[in-house]
């Protein structure tokens, strides 16, 4: 992270969160083109479980097409004139991490409870809303885990405040996962649907046909409770509780055949098609508060996987 | 109408009959008012119908289906995933058949299109769980694994899951995707290598980390898989589904003798409840013959134990 705010200097910065539960500083990437007007904000933030390893490369791979394009691609330039990026690539650094060392398929933080003898928090079950209702656990051995109480976890608590700190300004949210190939709008603590429940759908189902274009893969669209199954505590839903309008969770592929554990050889074509349906969200947004009459055409970019493998190597 | 047989009945899972359509008389979907086309990419909805099932249930039932098939056919060069349902119904077994999922007394419509009522209204009705609930569908199915082509085959079902118990009966057909010899020679091609295969030493992780499975080790992945299929099938409930997530040892590799004597331990990933359950598998098998196959799930600290045992 520290080489791309040297490479992209001015435009991307790097900026401290909090710290992880092992004593580890947790960054975030502030991409903005200086300017006088006031911005909205982007977040984005990959890894909050640890086994979904395609989320983080898919945060890294935003990261190169926003930096790489905006001088030269109008429809991404036009973004940076009123809004900022701030991406999180790894929110989970601990389990991570742990993933890397210990166990492939872990999933929680790696918070201590219990007097040592249980591991972890569902961060994604942590969050200030509806905390614990359903969907989630107040046994530590659980992998859904909800925490000792409403964002108990360093992580979320540093996530949690600065998105609150933002909330006037913030006017999407996106939390990256795998696998099951969704796009899942508000909400998982209840069947209800948010206000703008039709709109969110509508934004989310044009993505998902923007994606399906890119290598032919299929993405469902709906709410979390109607088409995945029940949650509390959840980023997603606490960002939009805060009135954060357009929040939602992206759930990378596959669909199941090889789960978490996704073939270094799909990494590209997963980010490739995830980056049109981001830039669809985008775009509507943008269309939304800046009713842009100018659509620039949308050039390809151009990869330079070197660049990716240098992301890949500062994690 | 009589209970369901405690022992599925065998499948039919199309292998001689050269036609590529479904068997129409169990679907010829007559039912009181409960028939419906799914919500799948691209179907019409049915605005109005409240009978409609939750899509999520008609997947269960399309995976328990496939998972059974897979189970039955015994053969690892012909497995199968599901692609995408098609249509379907739900309904109780008792005469009349009621609905086997709630569905909300107050629907509101908002003005929204016809497609998106019945959207919403369909997405409402959630599985009860405490109702015994048969299933009738028709879906598409694809090959496993890196030869898939992309070509679909139909399938059509019945299933029966009787109250969050394991086992769901199942009956099920499905379009050949491959010809029968063509399958039985890769079959026989596997076994082959198969036989010439040294089992990797100790604990091994297939895929590893960053989803690689080395091709010389295929055959031991696909057969992980075959004998998984009979787990899955056996696990699968209205809520609860699986997939494989790792072959995480192999205890045993014998392939001395004619049939593949194959004991290991593989991850199954439980998607609802997202937690990783360890299964010890031991099978045997040989091309032709019916998977003899036994397994010992480790369970979760707050579900029982969980074992199995097929054929003999």
């Amino acid at each position: 992270m520290i080489q791309i705010s040297e490479k992209y200097a001015g435009v991307a910065t790097q900026h401290f969160l909090g710290m992880t539960y092992e004593t580890r500083p947790m960054y975030y990437l502030k991409i903005s083109q200086p300017s006088d007007n006031p911005k909205k904000i982007i977040w984005m933030d990959c890894g909050i479980h640890a086994r979904e390893w395609i989320a983080p490369a898919f945060c890294q791979w935003f990261v190169k097409e926003i930096l790489q394009n905006y001088k030269d691609n109008p429809r991404i330039g036009r973004f940076l004139r009123n809004l900022d990026f701030y991406v999180l690539p790894v929110l989970n650094i601990d389990g991570y991490i742990y993933t890397w060392t210990t166990d492939r398929l872990w999933r929680k933080s790696r918070s201590s409870h219990n007097n040592g003898t249980c591991f972890g928090t569902d961060l994604n079950r942590n969050f200030n809303v509806s905390w614990c209702s359903i969907g989630a656990s107040k046994n530590c051995q659980d992998i859904t885990f909800c925490g000792s109480g409403p964002v108990s976890e360093p992580e979320t608590k540093a996530v949690s405040s600065f998105v609150e700190s933002k909330k006037e300004s913030i006017v999407c949210f996106l939390t990256m996962h795998s696998y099951g190939q969704l796009i899942l709008t508000p909400y998982g603590y209840t069947k209800n649907k948010s206000s703008n429940h039709e709109e969110l759908i509508q934004v989310g189902q044009k993505a998902a046909n923007a994606l399906k274009k890119k290598h032919g893969t299929n993405y469902r669209v709906g709410s979390s409770a109607d088409i995945l199954y029940a949650t509390s505590g959840s980023s997603r839903d606490w960002a939009r509780d805060i009135g954060i309008p357009f929040s939602y969770t992206f759930e990378l592929r596959d669909n199941g055949t090889y789960g978490f554990i996704l073939p270094a050889a799909q990494i590209q074509a997963t980010c490739e098609e995830t980056m049109e349906a981001v830039l669809s969200v985008l775009d509507d947004v943008y269309e939304r508060y800046w009713n842009s009459d100018s659509a620039g055409k949308v050039t390809p970019a151009t990869v330079v996987l070197g660049l990716l493998v240098s992301l890949v190597s500062i994690f | 109408m009589p209970p369901a047989a405690s022992t599925p009945p065998a499948p039919r899972p199309g292998a001689p009959r050269p036609a590529a359509l479904l068997l129409a008389l169990a679907l010829s979907l007559a039912g009181p008012g409960l028939q419906a086309a799914g919500p799948g990419p691209g179907s019409p909805g049915v605005p109005g119908v409240a009978g409609v099932p939750p899509p999520g249930l008609l997947r269960q039932a399309a995976r328990a289906a496939l998972h059974f098939l897979n189970f039955r056919a015994g053969s690892p060069s012909g497995l199968r995933v599901l692609a995408a349902v098609l249509r379907g119904r739900a309904a109780t077994m008792r005469n009349p058949p009621a609905l086997c999922f709630s569905v909300p007394l107050v629907i509101s419509l908002g003005g929204s299109s016809v497609v998106g009522i019945f959207h919403q209204i369909s997405s409402q009705n959630h599985v009860d769980a405490r109702r015994t609930c048969r299933v009738d569908l028709e879906f598409t199915a694809e090959r496993y694994g890196p030869e898939a082509d992309g070509r679909l085959g139909r399938c059509s079902a019945r299933v029966v899951f009787r109250r969050q118990q394991p086992r769901p009966a199942v009956n099920v057909t499905c379009a050949r995707f491959m010809e029968t010899s063509r399958r039985r020679r890769e079959d026989l091609l596997l076994y082959k290598r198969a036989k010439r295969l040294r089992a990797p030493p100790g604990a091994t992780s297939m895929p590893d980390s960053h989803g690689w499975i080395d091709p010389s080790l295929r055959p031991m992945w696909d057969l992980a898989f075959l004998g998984s299929s009979y787990v899955m099938w056996e696990r699968t409930t209205q809520t609860l589904h699986y997939y494989m997530a790792q072959l995480s040892s192999v205890n045993q590799w014998k392939t001395n003798e004619d049939a593949i004597d194959f004991d290991y331990t593989v991850l199954l990933h439980e998607f609802s409840t997202q937690e990783i359950i360890p299964c010890r598998i031991h099978l045997v098998w040989y091309p032709g013959k019916p998977l003899k196959v036994k397994y010992h799930c480790q369970e979760l600290h707050t579900a029982q134990e969980g074992s199995g045992t097929e054929g003999g």
